[in-house]
């Protein structure tokens, strides 16, 4: 991207954030969300951020499927989901997987 | 201002916005939550760097943006030149929960002036409407809300922010090959964890993972969006058969 593209892109975002973070704050009275679309508007943020990180922790450089014990940000990806459910430190966590990742990597090589 | 409404004689004067020992009381709610929030900042702030941002750009972004999970989604699109409004889509998607926030946060505040509205809601992060819901679960008017959102608000920005331009220069100094961006996953994959407990989020964000990776490679990065909207339905549809269950056993 370009140095222009990457500002309308960060101008693009910053209009996302005031979209939804501002939106009922301007309508200002209370509503009612309906549950069908509450249900959307609560499913939709985990499944983007699935959608994210999935190709990077399961596919390798060439964008094959890399399911496997030796996919090193696969298996930080385990260890750190497994950890995050004990201990909820997300601290912890982030260094945790960062050392599973770096030393299966270097191992690996 | 502040004086008599003749029309409305039930409305009795609404109770001060400002009030200095509210805004101590928000701080000191929020200063437990500080140093997450700037760890976190700063691994928002590597990623950035490491996804190839210049240190302007990057600085940009987070002054701008201030939304930590859409910031780190669209670093990989950005690396992979997605196009704009995919990017945007994508980061509007993530930030869906902020409007249930907003819904449940704006009642409190409808009698401000709009200007002051719109700032107070873009400011406004999950851990700020937590802890302010905690305080004022009821809507009706209260002594010093204004100052007690100010209060947990005006911290909770400067720890992001400072948090994240350290990450930023951070990032700058540490080689490539440390491989450092993985961190942004990881801060995802935390956020994510706590969203997936319950088997209808949970089949949904599995049927768009493997939609994500399998549509990998389908043009302008529409894999992505199909991988959101499939994964969405999955957990409606299950909600729904959850639902239904549950009112055949009551009934």
């Amino acid at each position: 991207m370009s140095d222009l593209e990457i500002w309308i892109t960060i101008l693009a975002l910053a209009c996302a954030t005031g979209l939804t973070r501002s939106s009922f704050w301007l309508i200002g009275h209370h509503i009612t969300i309906p549950p069908r679309v509450q249900q959307m508007l609560r499913y939709a943020p985990a499944c983007a951020l699935a959608a994210i990180i999935a190709p990077d922790l399961l596919l390798d450089e060439r964008n094959a499927m890399a399911i496997s014990l030796l996919n090193p940000k696969m298996m930080a990806a385990v260890v750190a989901t497994a950890y995050y459910l004990l201990r909820r430190s997300m601290i912890e966590t982030i260094i945790l997987g960062m050392a599973v990742f770096t030393g299966l990597r270097i191992w690996l090589q | 201002m502040t004086g008599p409404v003749p029309s409305k004689v039930e409305a009795p004067s609404r109770p001060a916005d400002e009030d200095d020992a509210l805004w101590r009381e928000g701080f000191k709610a929020g200063v437990p939550s500080l140093f997450g929030i700037a760890a976190w900042g700063l691994v928002v702030g590597v990623a950035m760097i490491k996804s190839g941002l210049t240190l302007t750009q990057a600085l940009g972004m987070t002054l701008l943006v201030f939304g930590g999970s859409a910031q780190l989604a669209s670093l990989p699109l950005i690396v992979a030149n997605a196009p704009i409004w995919v990017i945007f889509a994508t980061a509007l998607t993530v930030n869906l929960r902020f409007v249930i926030f907003s819904a449940l946060l704006a009642p409190h505040f409808a009698h401000l002036p709009w200007p002051k509205r719109l700032l107070l809601g873009y400011t406004s992060g999950d851990m700020t409407v937590a802890l302010f819901l905690q305080r004022f679960p009821d809507e009706a008017p209260a002594l010093g809300k204004v100052s007690y959102l100010k209060g947990l608000l005006y911290p909770n920005w400067t720890a992001w922010q400072v948090g994240s331009i350290a990450g930023i220069f951070l990032g700058s100094a540490v080689p490539e090959q440390w491989g450092l961006g993985f961190a942004g996953s990881l801060a995802i994959l935390c956020i994510l964890v706590p969203m997936v407990l319950g088997s209808a989020a949970l089949s949904g964000v599995l049927v768009a993972s493997a939609t994500a990776v399998l549509a990998y490679n389908f043009p302008f990065k529409l894999g992505l969006l199909a991988a959101v909207v499939l994964g969405m339905l999955t957990s409606m549809l299950v909600q729904g058969a959850i639902d239904k269950r549950k009112s055949h056993v009551r009934s």
